[in-house]
């Protein structure tokens, strides 16, 4: 794709100019994530959210982010469905987006996600008018399931959150990507640029990227790397990637060498 | 004059005035200008009615706010 030609992300309906959302844990400072958010070109920012400790008053990080990116509250922290519609309704009344990240997550050792709750959690806040964006393991079937009951997006885990392995599932998110019919995001564990690049590359629509940034020892650089390596891995998807094949094809033409006849 | 209310917020007791709102309730705990969500009993407080919900006795109150997260 050339430089200049429109081609947006969409969800539900609303145009993203960048296919980089990341995350905004784990930063040393609330500055330093405003400069990698900033350099990242994300345009979707996710939250947390959590009770405020009434002893201890920590910055506040509204402060710090962009005004023109949208704010995706997440449900981390929750463990059953019924938590998780609670969490995303509180957010909502307190006047954050009605777009929710919906994560229902027990298992403290890998992180992975709940796939009846979060089934349970999307069609209760479908219902109840949420732009639902779930957080689900490489499942095919989960994935029509999630459609079926009216999710924006799916977006699946390359590798355990904060991981940094990359694809893992590779061959499951293939085919997710074949048959989805919602924008594929793919979700946690994304260690490095060539990382976010290979996704958009099978033909994700976009990458949701946190630690890989925040932990690197320049983040702001390193929102600007992932911020490439999506535009790279895009292109080259829209541009079409050759076939492998198992045998050499020659570059150069074979007759006419120097020493010959 | 209105009673002393006994409400719970975030799992401790605090005495407010009677008829006192959720967004008095913010203002006295030091959190009027962040940018804080509200549940009583359960059910989420809308932003806009922050002014106007008066909190009775026995409230149970959890007020959050949106933090770092992935």
């Amino acid at each position: 794709m050339s430089l200049g030609t429109s081609d947006p992300l969409v969800i539900a309906g609303r145009e993203f100019g960048s296919r980089l959302l990341t995350g905004t844990g784990k930063y040393d400072t609330f500055e330093t994530m405003r400069e990698a958010l900033a350099a990242s070109g994300s345009e979707i920012v996710t939250v947390a959210v959590r009770r405020i400790d009434l002893d201890a008053r920590d910055d506040d990080i509204t402060a710090y982010l962009p005004e023109n990116v949208l704010l995706l509250p997440n449900t981390s922290g929750c463990e059953t469905a019924e938590e998780a519609v609670r969490s995303a309704r509180l957010a909502r009344a307190g006047g954050l987006p009605d777009w929710v990240k919906l994560e229902v997550i027990h298992d403290p050792r890998y992180l992975l996600p709940d796939p009846v709750d979060t089934l349970r959690a999307a069609a209760t806040l479908v219902e109840d008018g949420f732009t639902v964006l779930p957080y689900v393991l490489p499942d095919p079937v989960l994935q029509k399931k999630l459609e079926e009951v009216g999710c924006a997006t799916v977006m699946p885990l390359a590798a355990p959150i904060g991981s940094g392995r990359g694809l893992k599932l590779r061959d499951a998110i293939r085919i997710m990507v074949e048959q989805a019919e919602v924008p594929l995001v793919v979700d946690a564990g994304l260690g490095s640029p060539s990382h976010a690049a290979e996704s958009m590359e099978l033909g994700a629509d976009a990458v949701l990227v946190n630690t890989a940034i925040a932990h690197a020892d320049d983040p702001v650089a390193m929102a600007r790397a992932f911020r490439l390596g999506v535009g790279a891995g895009r292109t080259a998807f829209l541009a079409g990637i050759m076939e492998e094949g198992a045998q050499a094809v020659a570059s150069s033409p074979l007759r006419g060498a120097i020493h010959g006849p | 004059m209105f009673e002393a209310l006994s409400v719970s917020v975030n799992g401790r007791e605090q005495e407010v005035a009677g008829g006192e709102t959720v967004a008095g309730l913010l203002e006295r705990l030091g959190l009027g200008a962040r940018y804080a969500l509200v549940e009583r009993n359960g059910e989420p407080v809308e932003r806009a009615r922050y002014e106007e919900v008066r909190l009775e006795d026995g409230d149970h109150l959890v007020v959050a706010r949106p933090v770092a997260g992935g």
